[in-house]
């Protein structure tokens, strides 16, 4: 039997979403798209003034917009996968029966890196890596290893970044992970171990294709992310030094607010949220499709 | 020149005010703002000790005037932008917080209040205003723009030398290097040892490489930012021997100078381990409190050396302004805030409360030096700088990130101090074309 649901329902539960939306989300998505096609500095507001595609122009050759976008490319290749394979560990560390009491304590662990403020992560690394006073190098120290100098070299600081980002997010990976592997039936994960002793092939050939959903929103959210990311490096290093950790959304951060170019900035975030939407079409298309 | 001229046509307009209006014996800050009581003034502050001394003398104005002050704590780095996108919105900000490199840019943009507004009016201008009293090149620096002066110097810094009076002494030496060529050759190679170094410059990317650790060394070596048509300087021989000087000096400093920032270097001479620092003198108290610093009597403050072209110490500090979205109350209740906070009257107070009033006759007394070892130093470095230290114009904060992008690279070795310089002065001459200094639109004031 099926039930005709009025219009003015349906209208009445999705509109205020809608509206939401709406508010929140597309009309500062247009004006940004407007905003990009002119020159609009705040501090210089008299000057403003249409320049059509200029801002993109100059975006698209500008070497100092690549670079950045480089960097944060980098940034993904490094962390994510080590993030995807610690995750996935701990995920089939947790998905193992028995030990429920420190299974139970290990998930609350998990949440808190997750939990602590980005920009609070960033100061508490600021400080913990500090040559002369940080814990790190002074854990170095009992292990008779010279204290190194973590924010201050190009080098070191990206790297920095590159772990404090893996540390940050790897438990939300094992955490989504570990749901995708609530979604394997158990009968068939049985079947399979009555098969096989090796994990491994049951990884490979059982658990595997239910955690492709989940891998693919790993890989979706943790680029947006990654695209995104600001508060940690920009409390941790402000892009320093030199420009060795100025990701993408530090630089458009920089353009749009400390120097008040509005229209710029803006084109910088449009053709970045381009990017994100190819690069999560991508995912969709050859990751996901194996599961349709 | 001018400056003298802008303070004695300032005292004059306030002088012939309090002549004109018949009653000036009886001007008191209570009668003045009678008809603004119950006014509610909004102004930002930073967390700094000349903001946490006014803020402890706040009640007292309060009191006497029922004028409210309302104040938002915000850091340093946030402070431009709070009031940038508060002034294009039209918010709520009465009073304006201006670091000496934003007063070009809120005056053009017609945010603040020429100060002759208020001081031209008997009813708000104090008799004991005393322009004049002000340290001129502070007064000129910070609050005044194109000849106009706009704001009244609130929280003043100099750069200064503080050092290690001790290690020096162990050392050999009985007084701090007079020039930077005697720190790099003489103390430099005899203070840094044993995991101690001679000397820290503050070099973070951020506002602390371009004013702290790039335009430091600039100056003092005959470099500057610009030359008189406004074209860059930075690859001038003066301004090269500067750049190359600090590159020379960074085998005194500790590893990592360049993620140093203020707090860094005031601990790393608070806890012994760098001999000498050139900051701000507002970081007198934190390295004289022995609850943040392990200094005690070693304690010693010296002006910046001197180098081939003089001493042309680090200029620094904020004014307080009259915001022009504020209503004509706030406005004259702000003007009567700001008169009364940078008074001459209050100076000491402000002084013994962690404040550095710009006020001459605050120093007057020599005995005060004995409390505040900083004093004499000050003094003269505000006799000797240069209110261009950073160019003051409206385009600085699109400059200084290249100038902080840039300084920082050339110190890593990325690039060599021509490369840099040439990279910085194309990037600069590209925003003052597009700023149209270039073709005439805008005059050639820095």
């Amino acid at each position: 039997m099926t039930t005709q649901v009025r219009r003015t329902t349906l209208l009445a539960f999705i509109g205020p979403a809608v509206f939401a939306l709406l508010i929140v989300g597309i009309v500062p998505l247009f004006y940004a798209v407007w905003k990009s096609l002119h020159y609009f500095n705040l501090t210089k507001i008299a000057q403003q003034r249409f320049v059509g595609l200029e801002n993109y122009l100059f975006v698209l050759t500008d070497s100092v917009f690549w670079q950045a976008m480089g960097r944060t490319a980098l940034l993904f290749i490094l962390s994510v996968p080590v993030q995807i394979a610690i995750g996935l560990t701990i995920a089939l560390v947790l998905h193992r029966p028995g030990m429920t009491l420190f299974k139970t304590l290990t998930r609350l662990a998990l949440v808190l890196p997750m939990a602590t403020t980005y920009a609070v992560v960033g100061l508490l690394a600021q400080v913990m890596l500090n040559q002369k006073y940080g814990v790190i190098n002074q854990m170095l120290g009992w292990l008779g290893v010279d204290a190194i100098n973590f924010i201050g070299d190009p080098t070191n600081a990206f790297i920095a970044v590159v772990i404090w980002d893996i540390w940050q997010w790897t438990p939300f990976v094992a955490l989504v992970l570990l749901a995708g592997l609530a979604t394997v039936p158990p009968e068939i994960e049985e079947a399979a171990q009555l098969e096989t002793r090796s994990p491994w092939i049951v990884l490979r050939h059982v658990q595997l294709p239910y955690l492709i959903p989940s891998l693919v929103a790993v890989l979706i959210l943790r680029t947006a992310d990654t695209l995104k990311l600001f508060d940690m490096p920009f409390t941790m290093t402000r892009g320093g030094p030199g420009a060795a950790t100025e990701f993408i959304a530090v630089l458009i951060e920089r353009v749009g607010n400390r120097q008040f170019d509005i229209g710029l900035a803006s084109a910088q975030s449009i053709i970045m949220l381009i990017v994100t939407i190819v690069l999560a079409r991508l995912y969709i298309r050859f990751f996901y499709r194996e599961v349709r | 020149m001018k400056t003298k001229l802008q303070v004695s046509a300032l005292a004059l307009a306030a002088s012939a005010a309090f002549a004109a209006g018949g009653q000036a014996n009886a001007w008191t800050l209570e009668e003045a703002a009678k008809p603004y009581a119950g006014t509610e003034l909004e102004v930002l502050f930073l967390d700094r000790p000349g903001y946490n001394a006014a803020i402890k003398m706040l009640p007292e104005f309060e009191a006497a005037t029922g004028i409210k002050v309302n104040y938002t704590t915000v850091p340093y780095e946030n402070a431009l932008g709070e009031q940038v996108r508060d002034f294009v919105a039209g918010g709520d900000l009465d009073i304006a917080l201006i670091d000496l490199v934003w007063i070009g840019n809120f005056a053009e943009n017609g945010w603040i209040e020429p100060l002759d507004k208020f001081t031209g009016d008997a009813a708000l201008a104090d008799p004991d205003l005393d322009m004049a009293d002000f340290f001129p090149l502070v007064l000129n620096a910070f609050g005044g723009w194109n000849n106009v002066i706009y704001g009244l110097p609130f929280d003043n810094y100099s750069g200064l030398m503080f050092y290690n009076s001790c290690m020096l002494k162990d050392a050999g030496f009985d007084k701090p290097p007079e020039t930077w060529a005697d720190l790099k050759d003489v103390y430099g190679p005899a203070l840094t040892k044993d995991g101690k170094y001679a000397y820290a410059l503050q070099s973070k990317r951020n506002e602390t490489q371009s004013a702290d650790s790039f335009a430091r060394m600039l100056w003092p070596f005959g470099g500057s930012f610009l030359n008189a048509e406004f074209k860059s300087n930075l690859n001038s021989p003066e301004s090269q021997a500067g750049l190359q000087f600090r590159q020379d000096l960074m085998q005194y400093m500790p590893e990592g100078i360049v993620a140093f920032d203020h707090a860094e270097t005031v601990n790393a001479l608070a806890q012994g381990d760098v001999a000498m620092i050139t900051e701000w003198s507002a970081f007198y108290s934190t390295l004289a409190s022995p609850d943040t610093s392990k200094l005690g009597d070693c304690l010693a403050v010296a002006p910046e050396p001197k180098g081939p072209a003089g001493r042309k110490p680090a200029l620094g500090g904020f004014s307080l302004a009259v915001a022009t979205q504020a209503d004509d109350a706030e406005k004259a209740a702000g003007y009567l805030f700001i008169q009364w906070v940078t008074s001459k009257a209050n100076a000491g107070r402000y002084l013994e409360m962690g404040g550095v009033p710009a006020r001459q006759s605050a120093y007057a007394d020599p005995a005060l030096a004995e409390t505040y070892k900083f004093i004499p130093a000050l003094v003269e470095s505000w006799k000797e700088g240069v209110p261009e230290f950073r160019p003051r114009f409206a385009e600085w904060p699109a400059i200084t990130e290249i100038v902080q992008e840039w300084g920082t690279k050339m110190m890593l070795g990325e690039v060599s101090t021509e490369e840099g310089a040439k990279t910085i002065g194309e990037k600069m001459e590209a925003v003052l074309a597009e700023a149209g200094y270039y073709d005439g639109k805008k005059p050639l004031a820095q």
